[in-house]
């Protein structure tokens, strides 16, 4: 827990020091900064391809990287063109196509047009996101004003970050707590000791499978659990009890890592 | 002479102030160096169109010749190749020289090649020489590439009219940051500015990209999203990609690649017809290149000629007594590069893995390259991705530069108006990036296939009592251990408040910027304090010189474990 509170504040003393009239690094949502948390515990516990949202990090370094300041967030008009927005969310603007400041109020199921809940339709995600990255990658940019270049890297990140945090259920259940201001340890323990066996056990079988076979019939298994387990997240999270959301992602962690290591080995 | 002019560029590319001022910015042109052929494309404003030299050549051969006083390239120069390679004159297969070391083994197998190739072993830059009446005049990888990018640079301008500054070149999967600034540092040797350094497969997926969506424009595609596989296999490198295509825009999914190539299919059947090469490379007189020369040539002959026919007679008198006369059948030749063909494999099945992907949902197959006429390489792959037959809508040998052409039309804001240049690469990165910690461990920080640009950090703890600096080493590539990744540069955090080992947190972030720039932060928090004890620290890699292999060693001399890092972390059961 300590941990935690440390790097914000470190993320938020090194804004200042690099953008002493940084307006993103005091006005961050404090909820946000709880997501890019989660992001370091992830990565230090060495766990791999999980790409986690480490969005308050990014502000960091786009404050580092430009000395642009005074932006006008809650005007609702362009930036450039000074059209008054009509796209929900405003990250781009239709009249005449700049890329707009980071805006961080609005939230990675907000940039997908999704309700905030845990089951999504992703058939359309990597559409949607292939769409706003065509209109913001800082690739498409690379002729336009410095300024207009800058918001293009941060909106394009926040995109990718949006894009790999919703589409695994893992770290979108983890972003939905973080909205709701819960923070997630994932280095904490377990101490259901049924658990720990149960994950043992698992672990075991996995080592002396020989064959794809007996791995897939494990691997079936723990998909099951999965599902039991995102389930009980879902209507936990549903009914805003939070305690039993954070025990189901706790689990959730567990399975998802042995999978992991099933299809590493398969 | 070269060197200075480098200087000149760089710093006022760093300014930006040489940025063109017109509001028409100036084209990019694409270039693909190849380790054996090189071609140059651009946009011409309805199509990719390739640039031929005064012989009408597409492809031309990368190959400098050293005579007199000038060197020349393969662009322009007269004389035919085999001729040149007789004497000991041409250069060329830098690109599988660029930025490595005398310690690595790519450098040593590139000893059979008919110039000078010194080693001492000690993590330096190889000595390279060619061979100017009678003289073994030195030369690097870099002014090598130079000259012939140069030359490309002339025959594009005489024909486009017009200054060509800005180009897109392809590059390896394989490259280490430090052999693209090598890379980099040729382009501006020769008065280019690089525009964008773009991965072969992803460059022949953007081509991909472009064509799938000319077919919906044309009513015949379906516009759902597309997965293709990319092989890519030249002389030197061999490149795998995974790409996701829809409505323009290719995600790459997943990037492997090795230094593998027709260059080592090409050693193996030397070997092969005559075991005791290594005998005759030893001494290097002028007899023997000859010798060298004439097997490479007979060798290379009989390989493409393989691809259409299981056997084919090999006869050639290498002079000094040595001839060969014999069959050399297909199988005998998939026999002898059984473990190129196995490493062929490996990339395909990780990058698969990588992206996970089942084999079921790659709608196409895309085999490019010259390695792709070979027929093992073709069944091989196919049969992997459970395919009858590869996609048909490329040239094999064009498709990366075309790719190139395309991605320089794009970053240059060049629009068309039937929306053929709609496009758009979302790169991944190649390669892990990390520092050492845990003894002599590699510890990524970003993993390879990170969507760019990319920002991780990681949380690192010290290794020993009241331990007050901390040694940062950063490293590149996928080994377990560092000594088999690629040094990056290094950098030592000091004034850490002193404390029981194992409870300072010291902060390592990664970034990498739109631009594909790597920074590192690196910086010291103390437990409860909740504020850095010191100013961060912020380096911009690579910053190693030619002597990488050396700093390691110096590195490890100097400071042993004294200055170890340990990564911070409780293990879950």
């Amino acid at each position: 827990m300590q941990k935690r509170n440390l790097w914000v504040s470190a993320t938020k003393i090194l804004s200042r020091r690099l953008r002493s009239t940084s307006r993103f690094s005091t006005n961050l949502d404090p909820k946000l900064q709880s997501t890019k948390v989660i992001s370091c515990s992830f990565h230090h516990a060495g766990e791999s391809r999980v790409s986690k949202s480490s969005y308050g990090g990014n502000i960091f370094l786009a404050n580092y990287r430009k000395n642009f300041c005074s932006l006008d967030e809650n005007s609702g008009r362009c930036w450039n063109c000074g059209v008054v927005a009509v796209s929900k969310p405003f990250l781009s603007c239709d009249s005449c196509k700049s890329v707009q400041p980071v805006h961080a109020s609005v939230d990675y199921f907000q940039i997908f047009g999704l309700e905030k809940a845990f089951e999504i339709e992703d058939t359309n995600l990597e559409k949607t996101y292939k769409d706003w990255q065509k209109k913001l990658h800082p690739d498409l940019v690379h002729m336009k004003s410095e300024k207009e270049k800058e918001f293009a890297a941060e909106q394009s990140s926040r995109v990718i970050d949006a894009y790999s945090t919703l589409r695994k259920p893992l770290s979108r259940a983890i972003y939905l707590l973080g909205l709701e201001g819960i923070h997630v340890d994932e280095e904490r323990t377990v101490s259901d000791p049924e658990l720990l066996a149960e994950i043992l056990d698992i672990r075991e079988a996995v080592d002396e499978a020989s064959d794809s076979q007996s791995l897939k019939q494990i691997q079936g298994q723990v998909q099951e659990k999965l599902e039991i387990w995102s389930k009980s997240f879902e209507s936990a999270f549903n009914k805003k009890k939070f305690e039993d959301a954070v025990t189901s992602i706790q689990r959730m962690t567990y399975y998802y890592r042995i999978n992991d290591e099933i299809v590493k080995k398969l | 002479m070269a060197e200075q002019a480098y200087t000149v560029a760089s710093d006022s590319e760093t300014t930006g102030e040489d940025k063109p001022t017109s509001v028409y910015p100036e084209l990019a042109i694409g270039i693909d160096i190849g380790t054996s052929q090189c071609s140059i494309a651009l946009w011409n404003g309805s199509e990719v169109q390739l640039l031929k030299n005064s012989r009408n050549q597409k492809m031309m051969r990368s190959y400098v010749t050293f005579r007199d006083e000038i060197p020349s390239g393969g662009v322009s120069a007269h004389l035919s190749h085999e001729d040149e390679m007789l004497s000991g004159s041409a250069v060329f297969n830098m690109k599988r020289l660029i930025g490595r070391a005398d310690t690595d083994p790519v450098v040593h197998l590139s000893k059979t090649l008919p110039f000078l190739v010194q080693t001492l072993n000690i993590g330096v830059r190889p000595f390279i020489a060619a061979l100017v009446n009678n003289v073994w005049r030195s030369t690097t990888p870099e002014e090598v590439l130079a000259v012939f990018l140069v030359e490309l640079r002339a025959m594009a301008e005489l024909q486009l009219k017009r200054v060509v500054r800005n180009v897109v070149l392809t590059i390896p999967v394989s490259f280490s940051r430090f052999q693209l600034t090598r890379i980099e540092r040729a382009c501006a040797m020769a008065g280019l500015h690089v525009l964008r350094l773009m991965p072969e497969p992803t460059s022949v997926a953007l081509l991909y990209a472009q064509q799938q969506q000319q077919l919906i424009h044309d009513n015949m595609g379906s516009g759902s999203e597309k997965l293709a596989l990319i092989f890519n296999m030249g002389a030197g490198y061999c490149d795998v990609c995974v790409t996701a295509t829809a409505g323009g825009v290719s995600q790459i999914k997943a990037l492997s690649g090795t230094v593998v190539g027709g260059e080592d299919i090409l050693q193996n059947v030397m070997r092969h017809l005559l075991p005791n090469l290594d005998n005759l490379l030893s001494s290097r007189g002028l007899g023997e290149i000859k010798s060298m020369v004439l097997l490479r040539i007979a060798t290379q002959d009989a390989i493409h000629r393989l691809s259409s026919q299981d056997g084919v007679r090999v006869e050639v008198d290498l002079k000094n007594g040595l001839n060969i006369y014999r069959i050399l059948t297909r199988a005998e030749f998939e026999e002898i590069n059984q473990e190129v063909f196995g490493k062929c494999e490996n990339l395909v099945r990780q990058c698969m893995n990588d992206a996970k992907v089942h084999v079921g949902d790659i709608s196409d197959v895309i085999l490019v390259g010259g390695c792709s006429y070979i027929p093992k390489i073709r069944s091989l792959v196919l049969g992997l991705c459970n395919k009858e037959e590869p996609y048909l809508g490329m040239n094999p040998l064009e498709a990366a530069v075309c790719g190139a052409a395309l991605e320089g039309a794009v970053a240059s804001g060049v629009n068309d108006s039937l929306g053929a240049l709609d496009l758009l690469t979302i790169q991944a990165t190649p390669l892990s990036l990390g520092i050492r910690a845990d003894g002599s461990n590699f510890v990524p920080i970003i993993h390879r296939n990170t969507t760019m640009p990319a920002r991780k950090e990681l949380i690192f703890t010290t290794a020993h009592e009241n331990q007050t600096e901390a040694l940062i080493a950063v490293y590149e590539g996928e080994g377990m251990r560092v000594e088999e990744n690629h040094l990056l540069g290094y950098f030592k955090l000091v004034g850490i408040p002193p404390a029981p080992k194992g409870s300072p947190e010291i902060s390592i972030c990664m970034d990498i910027d739109a631009s594909n720039v790597l920074r590192v932060f690196a910086g010291m928090l103390m437990p409860g304090v909740g504020r850095p004890v010191h100013p961060f620290l912020e380096v911009k890699m690579p910053t190693v010189d030619d002597g990488h292999g050396w700093c390691t060693e110096a590195l490890m001399k100097m400071y042993g474990s004294t200055l170890e890092l340990h990564t911070s972390q409780k293990k879950m059961p």
